[in-house]
């Protein structure tokens, strides 16, 4: 069943697009990612609070539209936002109980505290409490409202380990509980900490991410001596996050930087680690248009934007994002050349 | 949407609880007891004098907790997961009006008692004081809904209080500048002439101006309120 679905929703400020139509829906039962930057999400979030209006249906939970919902769309939605606030001078029970009534939970107090690990500080003032503890009494908060579909903005953003764990497993209950869970991060790895499901939002659109579980079991022994042959050629980047493969269509890709002996990429300003050398990836991104344009760097070459000329021997090239990356002198007269400039 | 008795005492009882440990707003409660313990030292005391104290709990207790009970939602980003839940904004403004309400009406019993003020009509009197009340907690929630924080709030309130709590002795200057005549109609001044026809045996019937007075107020303060929170939450 699907809870919650954007259809064809778009933004756009003023000349620049925030983020052009998307599809994108939501069924009970699963956790789905989003990458954006800081920007994107504070629109959609402000759409989704109903603050900035949208078309009829471009938000919809259970088909409905958001603007018809009134009131009972706050117990359909609960939304986990950054920097919501909390009672500072009651203790974590005290506005627990609040929030209890204000809801008209039917969730015990207890076994939210049990699930948020707050039992030994039900009667501490939240004021006293941690950075990772005030987040966990907003997790508790949002569990006893009950809704249906979860929002969480950077739900794990500067907390400890004990709390991502504990948001680990909040997730996982809500996913038995078949209630969706809708994770809005800029960070990948907060993304892929609760879920597989993750797409990246920006302004080319809604990309989903191919994320592959990294198989844990042993394999055969025979398997493993038998030559590899690759019956279809690969193009896609494997690259490795945590415990988890993300594989890049090689267009993505802004440059590529070797650093103490193994190579990283940088896609928008993220950096991700490869698991092969510079070199091999020279020989598999070649056709795609990759250039090796210096010792410890591969350029993606429909990305650079301009080329800068320092002095007579040093040179670099600049990419749509401004990053800068260096270009050494024999490749310049090889660059010319290719540009047809010889 | 209906109105709901249980969230609306949620409400209360949070803000209760919040307000006892909040020393800064708890300590304006004590002023107005202190005042009257003062001035019931001195001993015999004439209305004008009593009522300073009162018209002083009004507009400190009455105006200032609603005003910051409001602004610290806001200062805190709590107003936010409130307007996110199932209670609807008026049954946030009532729990925490509620809150007021008893708060000023214990506050003035208590000074009241400290001075020894004996009414002739207490039922006219505590009629007068609780619609006055009622125009300072619309006053509150308006002062609360502009400014941003509690320390903004405190000092926001302070020309009101000056204006409410001794505007009343504008009057005495009527004669030499006429313009001040208009004082005559302030809610305070109005509850001080009510409560001197009182004294002098008047019953409903002699004072009914002075309450009709005092309901346009509050009638004026929660449209300018309404308003004001239109404005307000859109942006």
């Amino acid at each position: 069943m699907t809870i919650l679905s954007f259809n064809n929703i778009e933004k756009h400020d003023g000349h620049t697009i925030v983020f052009p139509s998307f599809q994108l829906s939501i069924e009970s039962g699963e956790i789905v990612g989003l990458m954006t930057s800081i920007n994107v999400r504070t629109v959609l979030l402000e759409m989704l609070r109903r603050k900035i209006p949208v078309p009829d249906q471009a938000i919809a939970i259970d088909g409905k539209s958001i603007q018809q919902l009134g009131k009972s769309y706050h117990q359909r939605v609960g939304i986990l936002s950054i920097d919501d606030g909390l009672y500072e001078r009651l203790t974590v029970k005290e506005s627990l109980l609040f929030y209890h009534r204000l809801f008209d939970s039917k969730l015990p107090i207890d076994g939210i505290l049990q699930l948020t690990q707050l039992e030994a500080k039900r009667n501490v003032r939240i004021s006293k409490l941690t950075f990772s503890e005030k987040r966990r009494v907003h997790y508790a908060q949002l569990l006893l409202s009950d809704p249906d579909i979860y929002i969480l903005e950077e739900a794990d953003q500067n907390v400890d380990l004990e709390t991502k764990r504990v948001l680990m497993k909040v997730v996982q209950e809500l996913q038995k509980n078949n209630k969706a869970v809708f994770v809005l991060t800029s960070n990948m790895d907060s993304a892929l900490a609760v879920t597989n499901t993750i797409y990246r939002l920006d302004e080319h659109g809604l990309h989903k991410l191919d994320v592959m579980q990294q198989e844990m079991e042993p394999e055969d022994e025979a398997v493993e001596e038998e030559p590899i042959v690759q019956p279809v050629r690969f193009e896609k980047i494997p690259t490795k996050v945590n415990e988890k493969i993300i594989l890049f269509d090689p267009p993505e890709i802004d440059y590529i930087e070797s650093s103490e002996g193994s190579s990283q990429l940088y896609i928008k300003g993220d950096m991700y680690q490869s698991m092969f050398t510079l070199n091999e990836l020279e020989q598999r991104l070649l056709p795609y248009g990759f250039y090796r344009c210096h010792r410890s760097y591969i350029v993606n070459l429909q990305k650079v934007r301009e080329v800068i000329t320092w002095t007579r021997n040093s040179y670099s090239l600049v990419l749509h994002d401004q990053s800068s990356i260096p270009l050494s002198k024999t490749k310049m007269a090889e660059l010319k050349e290719m540009l047809g400039l010889k | 949407m209906t109105f709901s008795l249980k969230r609306t005492l949620a409400i209360f009882q949070k803000d209760y609880k919040d307000v006892s440990k909040n020393m800064y707003v708890s300590f304006t409660v004590i002023v107005p007891l202190l005042m009257a313990f003062l001035y019931g030292m001195q001993g015999d005391m004439g209305v004008d004098m009593v009522y300073t104290v009162i018209n002083m709990s009004l507009s400190l207790v009455g105006a200032y907790i609603q005003c910051s009970l409001i602004a610290e939602e806001k200062e805190k980003n709590t107003l936010r997961g409130l307007m996110l839940s199932p209670a609807s904004t008026l049954e946030i403004l009532a729990g925490k009006s509620l809150l007021t309400f008893v708060t000023t009406i214990l506050v003035i019993v208590f000074s009241a008692m400290i001075i020894d003020y004996q009414p002739e009509n207490i039922v006219i009197v505590g009629v007068a004081i609780a619609l006055s009340t009622l125009f300072y907690i619309g006053l509150g929630t308006i002062l609360g809904l502009v400014t941003k924080s509690v320390m903004e709030a405190s000092v926001v309130i302070m020309p009101f209080f000056f204006l409410f709590t001794f505007g009343s002795y504008a009057t005495l200057l009527a004669e030499r500048f006429p313009v001040l005549k208009a004082a005559e109609y302030m809610p305070n001044t109005q509850l001080i002439e009510l409560a001197k026809e009182v004294q002098t045996g008047a019953g409903f019937g002699d004072i009914w101006s002075y309450l009709a007075v005092i309901c346009v107020w509050i009638a004026a303060v929660f449209i300018l309120s309404y308003v004001t929170f239109k404005k307000r939450m859109m942006d």
